[in-house]
């Protein structure tokens, strides 16, 4: 087989086994990991840096700094799933923000469409956005909320929607973004690209986008493999008083509970 | 799956009503499978196409907007561009890697209008024998290597 496999035939089609293989991936991934999971203590996190004494000081270091966290399902759409969750929880348990929030989310669908969004497609992203919001407006349980929101279909055109709103917001402000956008792309093409379509992994200038388009301020916690005992805090803005705290490692974004 | 029956009503009333220019929807025949729709392309005046007619062909899952449409010429006149192949398969970013849920049917039209309209010389793409000899009958089955925007 190993000898086989080194052989190229130019007439054979290999893309049908690398698509089968890359499904089989997404598969194992939807089935092993929720899309937001249930409350977990940081020993619990902790089984999965076994040999490694470096994450091992730094989730002690979570420790000492957060109740718990919950982990979001690594499909590339991970950030956008994480804070959705995290904020919608917070302003289920404390709406003294919700008036605020819920105007910027109604208005932000004629803001897309004077940005030249197509009204149909918007549409449809919006109510369903609009829909999670009320049913958090209107009290439902932390029980309902977490099924609401681990229902595929609807956490993914939540998840769309933000995407969305973060396109919008780069696009508004592209004077001031095409600064960050890499590979000589224009802000419209970098939304395009690494923006709006699903499971595209996000940066600090979606995080940045996000948190001012919705004033959200965000923190979050760099758990990587420098050698210091410590996470690495980042406040989105700069300086501000975080909201929602997402942990970060490398490629994933979890959230966390102070 | 409902949420993608009700967005395809939703984008064919759309393009039905209001269509781009050069773009035509056969209605009549996809109100009998929402799921798959044929849309006549006019190749656009002053490009190399103009006064020719062109047909594509779309099929929809049932994660409709969430996974891209299937989407290849068909018919007797496949265009003569270095991104079409002579099977009909096109190389074009948004009809894969860069397909985003908020994209249309209508969307794609003009992606592929503004596409045949860049062209500059009616040619083939250069691996056009191996590519039809091998590929999958399902376009959405390559891993393409997008290069060169600019026709």
């Amino acid at each position: 087989m190993a000898e086989g496999a080194l052989n190229y035939d130019p007439s054979k089609n290999y893309d049908d086994q690398t698509c089968a293989q890359q499904r089989d991936i997404e598969k194992a991934i939807a089935d092993e990991q929720p899309l937001v999971s249930d409350i977990l203590s940081f020993d619990e996190l902790k089984t999965e840096y076994q040999d490694d004494e470096i994450f091992k000081l730094k989730i002690d270091d979570l420790k000492g700094r957060y109740k718990h966290m919950r982990k979001t399902r690594g499909d590339g759409n991970c950030f956008f799933r994480a804070f959705g969750f995290a904020y919608l929880e917070q302003l289920l348990n404390n709406n003294t923000d919700f008036p605020r929030f819920k105007e910027i989310a109604s208005k932000s669908k004629d803001e897309l469409v004077a940005l030249g969004f197509p009204q149909f497609t918007i549409e449809d992203f919006h109510e369903t956005f609009m829909e999670v919001i009320e049913k958090v407006e209107k009290k439902c349980t932390n029980e309902e909320f977490y099924q609401l929101y681990t229902d595929q279909g609807i956490s993914d055109y939540f998840v769309v929607y933000l995407r969305l709103i973060v396109s919008g917001h780069l696009q508004k402000e592209e004077d001031f973004f095409i600064h960050f956008v890499e590979g000589g792309r224009t802000v419209k093409e970098f939304c395009n690209q690494e923006v709006e379509p699903m499971h595209k992994e996000s940066d600090h200038i979606h995080i940045t986008a996000l948190t001012a388009a919705l004033g959200v301020n965000i923190r979050v916690e760099y758990m990587d493999r420098g050698d210091t005992p410590k996470c690495n805090q980042h406040d989105f803005p700069d300086g501000s008083r975080p909201s929602v705290y997402l942990l970060y490692r490398p490629s994933h974004y979890d959230i966390l509970y102070p | 799956m409902a949420s993608m029956e009700k967005r395809l009503q939703k984008e064919l009333l759309a393009l039905t009503k209001d269509p781009p220019v050069g773009v035509k929807v056969n209605t009549d025949a996809i109100t009998k499978n929402l799921a798959e729709w044929t849309v006549d392309l006019e190749g656009a005046p002053g490009t190399v196409f103009e006064g020719e007619n062109f047909q594509l062909q779309f099929k929809f899952g049932s994660r409709y907007p969430f996974d891209s449409p299937q989407v290849m010429f068909i018919g007797p006149n496949i265009p003569l561009h270095p991104h079409v192949y002579s099977n009909g398969h096109i190389c074009l970013s948004i009809l894969t890697d860069d397909w985003s849920p908020a994209l249309s049917v209508q969307s794609v039209c003009l992606s592929v209008v503004s596409m045949l309209s860049s062209c500059k010389e009616k040619k083939r793409p250069p691996d056009n024998a191996l590519y039809v000899k091998t590929c999958s009958k399902n376009p959405k089955k390559t891993r393409w290597w997008y290069h060169d925007d600019s026709v």
